[in-house]
């Protein structure tokens, strides 16, 4: 089982790439919060968010994104989600998330999100 | 093959979390369910637990959650008992998802999952006793309702 991890790194034009890895769920979506709630205080909104290694996502980690997007947009930024799993998506799709949240295949396709 | 029975008991800490998701793999893969409803099986009983241990037990009090499994050809159930607070979940509607986002709200949704997911969601309380929450999911043509 993958540890939860979450790894981040300046893109160009004020964009932060953040990576999860492991299981986002009701014990380790706190941390996820002050990663983003962090990148806010320090004026970034616009974010691409890797979820290619996150193996499992629950409600908790799934609201982590959906109270922060609020603030990302009206700072003129945006949550750009890229490449979830097959299980993460589901439940995006679930929540009816998919139809909310731009998505991505790659860091380039994310960066046109924001233009 | 398909009949399951089991249980694990946890006490109510989310570091639980991974090992209810791992007993109930177990039980899921051992069971007749279809493995595509894997993973919307374990996130339901995950809701389940953690909305039992952020709301039940107050002022951080230790206790124990008890997951149990039963299934056979034609359903998988999972109940889940706890001595916690009374919940009323029959309360509590589904949520409007653009309506979370305006309000920034982040919880909530644990519920609206769990009726998405499962044939059945039904919730008894009995006084002094304990909570039990029963979820259940129908293997092949779901039963007819009764009258």
């Amino acid at each position: 089982m993958a540890e939860f991890n979450i790894q981040q790194q300046k893109l160009k034009n004020g964009v932060a790439f953040v990576a999860v890895q492991g299981f986002l769920d009701a014990h380790t979506f706190e941390e996820m919060e002050k990663t983003i709630n962090d990148l806010f205080d320090n004026g970034t909104y616009r974010l691409v968010v890797d979820l290619s290694k996150l193996d499992y996502i629950s409600s908790a980690g799934a609201g982590v994104f959906i109270g922060a997007i609020g603030t990302a947009q009206e700072n003129d930024g945006n949550i750009v989600l890229m490449r979830p799993s097959p299980n993460v998506k589901e439940v995006f799709d679930l929540l009816g998330l998919s139809q909310i949240f731009p998505f991505a295949n790659d860091v380039e396709g994310a960066q046109k999100l924001f233009t | 093959m398909g009949e399951v029975h089991d249980r694990i008991v946890i006490t109510n800490d989310t570091k639980f979390l991974g090992f209810v998701r791992e007993f109930m793999s177990r039980m899921i893969r051992q069971s007749n369910l279809s493995r595509d409803t894997e993973n919307r099986i374990i996130l339901a009983v995950d809701e389940a637990v953690a909305n039992i241990i952020e709301h039940a037990y107050e002022n951080q009090r230790e206790g124990t959650i008890d997951i149990e499994v039963e299934a056979d050809s034609k359903r998988f159930m999972c109940t889940i008992r706890d001595s916690g607070k009374k919940f009323q979940p029959d309360t509590v509607h589904d949520p409007s998802i653009p309506e979370h986002i305006k309000a920034k709200k982040k919880k909530g949704l644990g519920i609206f999952l769990m009726r998405q997911i499962m044939d059945e969601v039904r919730y008894t309380f009995r006084e002094g006793i304990q909570n039990e929450l029963v979820l259940v999911k129908y293997i092949g043509e779901k039963p007819a309702p009764q009258p």
